[in-house]
């Protein structure tokens, strides 16, 4: 009785110091993937990966919280820069007591050095491409770095703000760790790793010690699900709290019905542009690219993907992207029209034409709307369809005469023209990117505009560039497909979300749960 | 018995280094590239080389079957292309995870399906052997990843017994069991059905058998009938397809372990294959010939605990 007496007393006194409603501190997040890659910033590009070094690294300049518009980069390790007319020389000034995960110590230019080095070092990197116009890195004193380019660059700031090889590693650990650093990356960043579990998770902790003050956020738990069915359902029986979402109009409907949810539709929209091989027959013909732009109808593809996620593309360059333009020569839908050019370019009744395509289901099915749009026109597109390593693999030997390509870059119109449309990315040569088209019409632009100092200037060049490649009916642009993620509405970023480069939100020091 | 033994796991050798050898090639021959998949696709070419060479796919395919074969017989079975890690560590991460899944199906796939084939075999073509046939059917028809889902609706969502996320660690034991419960039944019932079926026709041929009529013409009461006469004789069949059901059991172990979330070897080769990880997956194809190896093994060798009259030497 004396004991039962003690035990329920004890009982009572521990639930009493505990907080009426305690508040939750450990943000679980599910993530379409089986598994983490290599954790290293420098060497790994996968979306799930990505998304996770965006909580533990710094750059030195980031973009606003919430944003993927370069005009609103603003300081992060250095908290100011300057740069000499020409642009060529920028210097940056490292903040002070910006400490390392784990007491790797505080952030010098040492580090700073290190890491961008690492970062155009094509054996530690897999963005050294990106570095190409950087002569040299130099510290000036433990709180100053200098870059140096061979020549102007489009966006420097944009290279090194937290996204690909901008994110800062710390110079000691990655040195000490070698090959292991990317089983256990030591970033700068609100949170730090802490544990791996095969096939599970990734789970972070605060880094008490973040020069912007404590995270808010104790625990990140980073979990792996790669069934959607699954991933749903481990929300809805509140197992996390923020996951990736599936970029359909149905997913967006259902989830914002859910009670306590918040649905985030945010940039960078995904581009999926259709690439015309004019090398290629028949599509050597202007005329018959021309009747496929024709074929093509945009826009019952966007009501068919939905328009809470979905946009009509408007040129070779996406929505948004520096140096965008919609004063471009874009087709209209006119099977009849297209008819017209099939016959005139000596196909009167209509012809097939063979493509790879890749078996992932949401680009699958654009392209199966495409193939019954383009059938009324006279077009068989005749596909054969290959699971999608094995697509990226067989359209980089020049083997699809349309490749159907999704993607988002670095918001300035240099990325897509340089990548897509410059002679040097054409595949199939030693310096390939994914230039399926073969043009090369633009590359005087393209070329002027990286280094052209005067800014419009730069985007007349680009716009021209843009003008001239649809012109020659290069690609077809079809829709944007925007980012989607749910949240509990409780769950609060700190800011609001518009944008994120690193295709998932933003977790900073601000994040927490109300 | 032990020579026996011996000898059987001698001759799986030359079984494992075929199983290798076309694994090694095979892969290899699809198109794709480890490389771009690490580094993605705006890698330059030179970034993808020297990526490449670091992990040795840019040798001969000789040359690379041969390091492997070395390193392979010193137990180095090299690392993860994609993750970096050891191919034994992430294995034996998983492994595990996939052993509780399999006995726990096999075992209740045997309880339900041992007992339910024996009744429906005993009341052939009444009421109850029909249902027991209509849904032993049901249970083969029913896709994993189907009957996974309906599990987790009713079982995490409505009534909240079980989480959706079926992994968590293995040192909590009741952690651990609730988390194999879920995924355990969805494989555990189409073990089930298998196992009914087999036992049902199993037992219908023994019982039809002159000795059993002897046993019940000598009085033999029908309880020992069935137990010591009839099943007894009727589990050689049921065995050899549990054994042989394995591998479909490994194989619709992918689906349970991505609908449940659970780490296992059936995730890990789906992953690898899609990301061309070439060391991963010769290292769980080893795996996997090895446990098919093994199961046929104790298949054999419990065919003579069952029946005495069957002897290994």
């Amino acid at each position: 009785m004396y004991r039962t007496l003690i035990g329920t007393l004890a009982l009572g006194a521990a639930l009493a110091v505990q907080p009426a409603l305690a508040q939750k501190t450990t943000l679980n997040v599910g993530m379409a993937s089986a598994d983490a890659g290599k954790l290293d910033p420098h060497l790994s590009a996968t979306t799930p990966d990505k998304a996770l070094f965006n909580y533990m690294f710094n750059g030195l300049v980031r973009f606003k919280p919430g944003s993927m518009n370069p005009e609103t980069i603003e300081p992060d390790i250095a908290e100011k820069w300057s740069s000499s007319e020409d642009a060529k020389t920028w210097t940056f000034n490292i903040r002070r007591g910006v400490q390392c995960h784990h007491g790797y110590g505080e952030i010098t230019s040492a580090d700073i050095v290190y890491s961008l080095q690492r970062a155009a070092d094509p054996k530690r990197s897999g963005f050294s491409s990106d570095f190409k116009d950087f002569d040299k890195v130099e510290a000036v004193d433990a709180n100053t770095i200098r870059v140096t380019l061979k020549s102007a660059v489009p966006s420097l700031l944009g290279l090194l703000t937290n996204y690909h090889g901008g994110n800062i590693v710390c110079k000691k650990a990655a040195e000490e760790m070698g090959e292991n650093f990317q089983k256990k990356p030591v970033g700068t960043g609100p949170f730090m790793f802490s544990e791996y579990a095969p096939k599970q998770s990734v789970t972070l902790v605060a880094h008490k010690g973040y020069f912007r003050g404590a995270p808010k956020l104790e625990k990140v738990v980073y979990r792996y699900i790669p069934s959607d069915a699954s991933r749903d359902l481990a929300y809805t029986s509140g197992e996390i709290d923020l996951l990736y979402g599936k970029g359909e109009q149905t997913w967006v409907e259902r989830m914002g019905k859910l009670p306590n949810t918040v649905v985030e539709v945010f940039e960078p929209a995904e581009m999926a542009v259709l690439y015309l091989n004019t090398k290629m027959k028949p599509l050597d013909d202007l005329r018959v690219r021309q009747a496929l732009g024709h074929a093509l109808n945009i826009a019952e593809i966007v009501t068919f993907k939905g328009a809470a996620v979905a946009r009509p593309a408007k040129s070779i360059v996406p929505i948004g992207y520096l140096g965008f333009t919609d004063d471009v020569p874009l087709l209209k839908y006119d099977p009849a029209k297209a008819k017209a050019l099939l016959t005139e370019a000596g196909y009167p009744n209509g012809l097939t034409i063979k493509i790879i395509h890749t078996s992932l289901p949401g680009m699958l099915s654009t392209i199966e709307v495409v193939q019954q749009q383009f059938r009324k026109s006279g077009i068989i597109l005749d596909m054969e369809i290959v699971e999608h390593a094995t697509f990226h693999a067989e359209i980089r030997k020049d083997k699809s005469a349309i490749v159907q390509y999704q993607a988002a870059r670095f918001p300035i119109a240099d990325t897509y023209l340089t990548q897509f449309f410059h002679s040097s990315a054409i595949v199939g040569t030693p310096t390939a990117v994914t230039n399926f088209t073969h043009c090369n019409d633009a590359d005087a632009e393209i070329v002027a505009a990286r280094s052209e100092p005067d800014q419009a200037k730069q985007k007349a060049l680009w716009k021209t560039a843009q003008q001239k490649l649809m012109t020659k009916v290069c690609a077809l642009p079809i829709y944007e497909n925007l980012l989607v993620w749910a949240r509990r509405g409780n769950f609060d970023f700190g800011f609001k979300l518009e944008g994120s480069l690193n295709l998932g939100p933003v977790v900073s020091e601000l994040a927490h749960f109300k | 018995m032990i020579r026996y033994i011996v000898k059987r796991l001698v001759f799986a050798i030359p079984t494992l280094l075929a199983v290798l050898t076309l694994v090694f090639v095979l892969v290899r021959i699809v198109p794709g590239d480890p490389a771009q998949t690490i580094l993605g696709d705006q890698a330059s070419q030179e970034a993808l080389q020297a990526l490449r060479q670091r992990l040795g796919v840019d040798k001969p395919i000789f040359d690379q079957y041969v390091d492997f074969i070395k390193g392979a017989l010193v137990g180095n079975w090299g690392e993860s292309l994609v993750t970096g890690r050891p191919v034994l560590a992430e294995v034996w991460a998983v492994l595990p995870y996939t052993v509780d899944l399999t006995v726990a199906a096999i075992l209740l796939g045997a309880l339900i399906g041992i007992p339910l084939g024996t009744w429906s075999a005993l009341h052939r073509n009444e009421a109850i052997d029909y249902a027991t046939r209509v849904i032993s059917l049901l249970g083969l028809s029913f896709p994993a990843f189907v009957s996974g889902i309906l599990l987790l609706l009713a079982f995490a969502i409505e009534l909240r017994w079980f989480p959706v996320i079926s992994a968590g660690k293995l040192d909590d034991p009741v952690e651990r069991l609730r988390n194999l419960t879920l995924p355990a039944i969805n494989l555990g019932i189409i073990m089930a059905a298998y196992v009914t079926r087999v036992t049902r026709s199993s037992m219908l041929e023994v019982l039809g058998e002159d000795y059993i009529r002897t046993a019940r013409a000598k009085g033999v009461p029908d309880r020992a009938v069935i137990w010591r006469h009839s099943l007894r004789n009727a589990l050689i069949p049921v065995v050899t397809v549990v054994g042989l059901y394995l591998g479909i059991l490994i194989g619709n172990s992918v689906l349970t372990e991505i609908v449940f979330n659970r780490p296992g070897l059936g995730k890990l080769i789906v992953g690898a294959l899609n990301q061309r990880d070439y060391t991963m997956l010769q290292g769980l194809m080893v795996v996997y010939a090895f446990l098919i190896v093994a199961v046929n093994l104790i298949t054999d060798l419990t065919y003579g605990f069952i029946d005495p009259r069957v002897k290994h030497g």
